[in-house]
């Protein structure tokens, strides 16, 4: 009896600790976010010393310098359809390797998975060699270029390309734990194949897209490294070049990347907590079978 | 790998002496600029496509024959700067070419000049003379545009020689500059009676007495692992001259050299008198330091002033002391920043155009209305709005025998960062440096020999 108390408090005790350090940046980040340059630059204890002014002009200047509303509108035209095409495409993949039994199955689920594996940097040469040769029609802020370089087309598809992988590979796994009874009963009823997948399995998949949704969007939205090789019109960036922007050529301010930090991570904070409930049950998924 | 695109020591007297000449009007009358430089070797083979007629060598540019549009790539995404290129482009006076920027923050657009060069989807960039210039210029990624340096006039020897590529062409403009020196705070300064040292006894000897007085004599900052090259180069060009230090870089000469041991050891002498944890510290906060009069000295770009107003006001700088009489000390590190072409530009002739105009004191004037915290490259350029810092660089670039454009930007990038680690090391723990200066040569002879093949 004396022993599980102690072993509680030990374990209090210890997640108290880690939970402080964690806890200990993210607050130094918060609070320097709200404090002018000079006063952290000039005190000799830095961030460390008892805040004295508390202001907003940073996250207005962080707003302003970082263009951040022209980038956030260039953001969200990537990652909504990004996002929900990555999810639709990879659904139905899901669908057909869960549902139907066909002899490539196993070999088209370990290509999608073996997807995941190979890091972006390793075709960023000759992908941007053959995004260079497409022409596509010049349409306004969609693609200025003329090519799929350089047009916010080419980013979405090349998002949906890599994130699909992993989509799929989590979705079938899921819809596997759907039972097969569902779709029969639904065949005897007459209903095809879309309809099977679109008013059966996909309401029943809807705890796992939304904790997929989550995981894109942020992954998506924070992506740099796509944006900035495949982009050349700096307005044409995403947000996350915004927080680049706000670091002079030799002169940074970290106060007022603290506050462009807040601000840029506002949305996926947001959306983590709508979709949170699902997020969780969602965590599960795949997990038992 | 011929070191033929650097300001020799006589190039930059001769840009000196290019003061004398007299300013010209570019945008009227051209065609008698063109012969100023037009009798140059450079120019023999020129083959641009938009050959003037009639004009010596090359041929050279018509202002006010462009039209179209014109896209330039820039990185001067700070508030300032980019007001200034703004200002720059809003009184370019050719109004039948329609000019845009677009502009990627600094690091982003360094990071990918590559991509940016081969996607041409600008026709004129900002970026560095030298080094940095002559490698894409000898990729090809970069239009020849000696034809525009045929009708600059204004711009030194010096310049025209940091903005030549390895074939002898011109691939670059250079618009302004800044330079590096040993700042210091006026206030403390004479409060404390510091007099400007001449040589390297009464520097250690100046240090001596901050150190007794309590101050630490030299601010060390290195965060990203740059400015402590700043020193690097100085104390080579001081203890070994200008010469060697460009050999060095480009890679002829051997890191396990005496000499090179030479400005180590120098370099050895100072590190007690220096701040500790340098690689740590940015080089604001080292500034700060210097504001808040706790340090005595710090080798840094004059850009150090723009920490603060107060620092912009208290801020003065001295040039750094010989330390060899037979070398003397009228080199020096200043970077020059200005503006090259694409190799296939959508709009050659307006780009052409506007690449003259940059040259001009009008540009110049105009930039540095709204941008203070550098030097006009045009010698023609308006020197009354100067302010000290200003005019002081001006001098002392002017009375320089050598300018270098800074480690990172005199060598092969790669290299630069290997150099950069190893003064990292240094500063922690001179006393590896024989085995870090081995390692060295060996990674110079691997990264030059990879990039004479490619």
């Amino acid at each position: 009896m004396l022993t599980t108390k102690r072993n509680q408090y030990l374990a209090q005790g210890f997640l108290l600790v880690f939970s402080l350090l964690w806890v200990f940046p993210i607050v130094g980040m918060v609070l320097s976010a709200f404090r002018p340059y000079a006063e952290t630059s000039n005190n000799p204890r830095g961030f460390f010393s008892w805040p004295e002014t508390i202001t907003l002009d940073n996250f207005r200047n962080a707003l302003e310098q970082g263009e951040m509303v022209q980038h956030w509108i260039v953001t969200f035209a990537v990652v909504i359809p990004a996002m929900t095409l990555t999810l639709f495409l990879s659904s139905m993949v899901a669908f057909s390797v869960s549902r139907y039994s066909w002899r490539f199955n196993i070999a088209l689920l370990m290509l999608f998975t073996a997807g995941n594996l190979l890091p972006p940097q390793s075709i960023i040469q000759p992908l941007f060699q053959i995004y260079n040769r497409i022409p596509i029609p010049e349409i306004p802020f969609i693609s200025e270029s003329g090519q799929l370089r350089g047009s916010l087309i080419g980013l979405i598809l090349i998002h949906v390309a890599f994130q699909s992988g992993f989509c799929t590979f989590v979705l079938s796994n899921y819809m596997k734990t759907l039972p097969k009874e569902l779709n029969e009963a639904a065949m005897v009823d007459g209903a095809g194949v879309w309809r099977q997948y679109w008013q059966i399995v996909m309401p029943l998949t809807r705890p796992a897209l939304a904790a997929l949704a989550t995981l894109e969007f942020a992954w998506i939205y924070n992506d740099y490294f796509w944006a900035v090789v495949l982009v050349q019109q700096g307005d044409d960036l995403p947000i996350t070049s915004s927080l680049r922007n706000l670091s002079g050529e030799f002169f940074t301010d970290d106060n007022l990347i603290a506050a462009g930090s807040l601000i840029v991570v506002l949305p996926t904070v947001l959306i983590y907590l709508v979709l949170r409930r699902q997020f969780i049950s969602g965590l599960a998924v795949g997990a038992q079978k | 790998m011929t070191n033929a695109s650097y300001p020799s020591p006589k190039e930059w007297d001769r840009l000196v002496r290019g003061k004398n000449v007299s300013r010209r009007s570019m945008l009227k009358g051209s065609a008698a600029a063109g012969a100023v430089v037009a009798g140059s070797s450079f120019l023999a083979a020129c083959g641009s496509d938009d050959t003037e007629a009639g004009t010596e060598g090359g041929g050279s540019i018509e202002p006010g024959n462009a039209s179209g549009a014109l896209t330039i790539g820039s990185n001067l995404s700070d508030d300032t700067p980019k007001a200034a290129l703004a200002a720059v482009v809003a009184a370019f006076p050719n109004s039948d070419v329609e000019l845009s920027i677009n502009t990627t923050d600094h690091n982003t657009f360094q990071e990918n000049i590559n991509t940016i060069l081969q996607a041409g989807e600008d026709d004129v960039l900002t970026w560095f003379a030298g080094f940095r210039n002559k490698f894409f210029a000898d990729q090809g990624l970069l239009g020849d545009i000696s034809d525009v340096w045929s009708s600059i006039s204004g711009l030194g020897e010096g310049f025209k020689a940091a903005s030549t590529a390895s074939d002898g062409k011109q691939y670059f403009v250079p618009a302004f500059y800044y330079t590096w020196a040993i700042n210091n705070s006026k206030k403390l300064w004479s409060e404390k009676g510091y007099t400007e040292p001449k040589t390297w006894d009464e520097l250690l000897g100046l240090a001596d007495d901050m150190a007794a007085g309590g101050i630490t004599p030299f601010a060390m900052a290195n965060d990203g692992k740059w400015p402590q090259m700043g020193m690097f180069d100085i104390l080579n060009m001081r203890t070994n001259g200008y010469d060697f230090h460009v050999d060095l870089m480009g890679g002829t000469e051997s890191w396990t050299d005496d000499r090179v041991r030479q400005v180590f050891t120098n370099w050895e002498q100072l590190l007690p008198y220096s701040q500790e944890g340098g690689n740590g510290r940015t080089w604001q906060e080292a500034a700060t330091d210097m504001e808040n009069g706790t340090v005595g000295m710090y080798l840094l770009g004059t850009f150090a002033a723009s920490n603060s107003d107060a620092m912009a006001e208290d801020m003065d700088f001295f040039n750094f002391p010989e330390i060899d009489s037979a070398i003397g000390s009228s080199a020096l590190d200043a970077p020059i920043d200005g503006y090259q072409m694409v190799a296939s530009p959508a709009n050659a002739e307006a780009a052409k155009e506007f690449l003259l105009y940059i040259s001009t004191a009008e540009a110049q004037d105009a930039y540095l209305g709204v941008d203070p915290s550098v030097v006009a490259s045009n010698s023609g350029a308006d020197t009354s709005v100067y302010n000290d810092l200003q005019r002081k660089s001006a001098d002392l670039a002017n009375a320089a025998t050598g300018i270098a454009q800074f480690l990172d930007r005199d060598t092969i990038p790669d290299f630069a960062s290997a150099c950069g680690d190893v003064i990292a090391e240094f500063i922690e723990d001179p006393s590896k440096i024989d085995g870090l200066l081995a390692d060295l040569d060996e990674k110079k002879t691997a990264i030059f020999a990879d990039f004479g093949s490619s």
